[in-house]
């Protein structure tokens, strides 16, 4: 054994090309050339000589547009298809989430997939029945276990997949786009869960649309455009580009990209408190009016949310809205840019210390993109204890 | 077979045992219930309503058909349950890692489970019922019975990923096995047809395991050379099934 570590997958110039299969005939043919040893002679090439290797501990995030052939990659990868040039060296387990509810059978109970499951990650009998109380307990779906997989919903079904994984703890985890299906409190605990096997040695392979979880999780990134890879290394400089890329096809001139910022989906561009250029209005009093003006930037164009809250210093929310919640609409201020406008008439807080905390959101108002938090001291005369004034009278 | 596969297979095998009845209130005991009233049906049909009769003097045409009728079901069932063992299996094939052979292998056993399951049933309620059968002859029987079940493995292979690239298979296979099975001497015995016939039909390599179990059971003598050569053939077809699925592995996800 040599000191260096060998790669746990090694991708050596694999091309997968998908036969055409326009008609009946088509595969009368297709079924002709399999029986010679040939490849189909219609088909379409999806990737073409990808080179690459992953080294343990490594956390790679495969980007690219709709198409340009991440899953198929993920797939050669993990041996569901087979390359038709090149081979793909893999050593250890890989634990796999590629497509929703992928290897589970609709008919079967959870605990049953769980099994087969089990058994292909090479896991015995002894060590399942170890490990499906810590299955169940990480999907936390109660006794929903023991129904057809078919009566979950989609996000059980991730759940599930995932605590598959969770118990196995395989050396490489390879993940498609699957883990937005959860819910809020899911999603937490699923990036906690890589955060940690990420920075306990686990591998990391993961294919997402957003910037913002392959910059979180990944270290590097694989820039992949129409089947072939366009740009490989850092996961800033290459999700950079990748959005520049974008921003130039959408506005029909080259960008260059900004490499000294992070780029968020959907970002905050500059904030201003209560109309002040200066720090003054980092000092409110209780009972006047405050505003917040935030020009919000959005990738697709699409009408990010914003959510503004006032926070005590020590964390507790005291106050939060969302212009989603309030169906406000923003201006325009030109392609991908949007300015909201949020006054709080006479604040109702009593005077201390707090926080006033921005985020911006997708347009459904689900994700959550970018924090900004200021410190805005809130003066005032009041006595009275605790956060709020409440209108009252003494009678 | 590593010890994963090993582990895999035992899974899906479960499967395609529990998969049978599942849902029926009588469950594990159709496989009881299904053989003695076929049983029954076939010997009330042959020997009451067509009077049909076997040169066996001593045996009835409802145990004489037995004999036949479960080894070749033993086979057919195989076969047509593994159509689509590939196709019908595409929520696993192409979204994980799974060696494809062990899909049609499960199939093909847990159906000739069943069926040996079946086949012991009705010899048994025929022993009980006074059919002279020779234990004796127990041997023979396991070894025609082992070369049905390879000429099922190596079938099953080439139907399944056939049907991968044509659906057409599925429904042909059906119209296939019932021709063989009548041209195999299943309901009719060898002795009944006139010589050339006879000749010709011992060329079908099926025909050599259904008749040498008859004539075990009966303690008759066994044609060990037509036996041999059929157990050559079935041995070929299922070196061809594992060629043809090993030579489809890389194309099969793309046309499921």
């Amino acid at each position: 054994m040599s000191g260096l570590p060998l790669p746990l997958v090694e991708v050596n110039h694999i091309s997968k090309r998908y036969p055409v299969l326009a008609n009946s005939s088509d595969r009368l043919s297709a079924l002709w050339d399999m029986l010679r040893g040939r490849t189909p002679t219609r088909h379409t090439t999806v990737l073409s000589d990808i080179n690459f290797k992953v080294m343990p501990g490594c956390s790679i995030g495969i980007i690219g547009e709709n198409g340009a052939g991440k899953s198929t990659l993920l797939k050669l990868i993990t041996r569901v298809l087979t390359p038709s040039d090149g081979d793909v060296v893999t050593r250890g387990a890989i634990g796999a989430l590629l497509e929703l509810g992928a290897g589970f059978h609709p008919e079967y109970s959870g605990r049953e997939n769980v099994r087969l499951s089990a058994a292909l990650y090479g896991i015995g009998d002894a060590e399942l029945k170890e490990k499906m109380a810590q299955i169940e307990e990480f999907a936390d779906i109660g006794r929903y276990i023991d129904e057809p997989t078919k009566h979950y919903s989609s996000g059980m079904i991730v759940r599930l997949g995932f605590a598959i994984i969770a118990a196995v703890r395989p050396p490489l985890l390879i993940t498609d786009e699957v883990l937005g299906v959860g819910d809020e409190s899911f999603q937490k605990k699923c990036s906690r869960w890589i955060d940690d096997y990420v920075n306990s040695g686990g591998t990391l392979l993961l294919v997402s649309h957003s910037m913002y979880h392959v910059q979180k999780l990944c270290r590097e990134a694989i820039w992949l455009h129409h089947g072939e890879i366009e740009m490989q290394g850092d996961v800033f400089t290459v999700t950079q580009h990748y959005l520049a890329w974008h921003e130039s096809r959408r506005t029909g001139e080259e960008v260059v990209p900004d490499l000294t910022k992070a780029i968020f989906d959907y970002g905050i561009e500059k904030i201003i408190y209560n109309n002040a250029v200066d720090d003054s209005a980092l000092t409110a009093e209780s009972g006047a009016d405050y505003t917040v003006e935030v020009v919000l930037t959005s990738l697709d164009d699409s009408m990010p949310v914003v959510l503004v809250g006032w926070v005590r210093e020590d964390g507790t929310p005291v106050y939060g809205i969302s212009s989603e919640m309030d169906a406000a609409v923003p201006e325009k201020l030109g392609p991908g840019r949007y300015r909201y406008r949020l006054c709080f008439t006479k604040i109702g807080i009593l005077p201390g210390r707090y926080k006033l905390r921005v985020h911006s959101l997708d347009s459904q108002g689900l994700r959550l993109f970018q924090t900004i938090d200021r410190h805005v001291t809130i003066t005032g005369q009041s006595r009275a204890s605790g956060l709020v004034f409440m209108p009252h009278s003494w009678e | 077979m590593k010890p994963a596969y090993r582990s895999v297979f035992r899974e899906l095998l479960r499967r395609e045992l529990g998969e049978r009845y599942r849902g029926s209130v009588l469950g594990v005991l159709w496989h009881l219930l299904l053989p003695l009233s076929q049983l029954l049906v076939l010997t009330w049909v042959f020997s009451h309503l067509l009077q049909a009769r076997t040169q066996f003097e001593h045996l009835g045409y409802g145990a004489f058909l037995a004999l036949g009728l479960w080894p070749w079901n033993l086979f057919s069932n195989a076969v047509s349950n593994s159509v689509a063992a590939l196709t019908g299996n595409a929520a696993l094939i192409g979204k994980i890692a799974l060696p494809h052979h062990l899909l049609v292998d499960a199939k093909v056993s847990a159906s000739v489970l069943l069926d040996l399951a079946g086949f012991t049933v009705v010899l048994l309620v025929l022993v009980f019922a006074g059919t002279p059968l020779k234990l004796s002859g127990l041997p023979v029987v396991l070894l025609s019975l082992a070369i049905l079940c390879v000429f099922a493995i190596g079938f099953a292979n080439i139907v399944a990923v056939l049907n991968v690239f044509l659906r057409d298979v599925a429904a042909a296979i059906s119209q296939i096995l019932s021709l063989l099975f009548f041209v195999t001497p299943v309901i009719y015995d060898l002795a009944q047809l006139p010589e050339p016939l006879r000749q010709a039909m011992m060329l079908n390599p099926f025909a050599a395991p259904i008749v040498a179990i008859r004539h075990a059971f009966l303690g008759l003598p066994i044609d060990w050379w037509l036996l041999g050569v059929s157990g050559i053939v079935a041995i070929a077809m299922a070196y061809l099934g594992y060629a043809l699925l090993r030579r489809a592995r890389p194309h099969l996800e793309d046309y499921l």
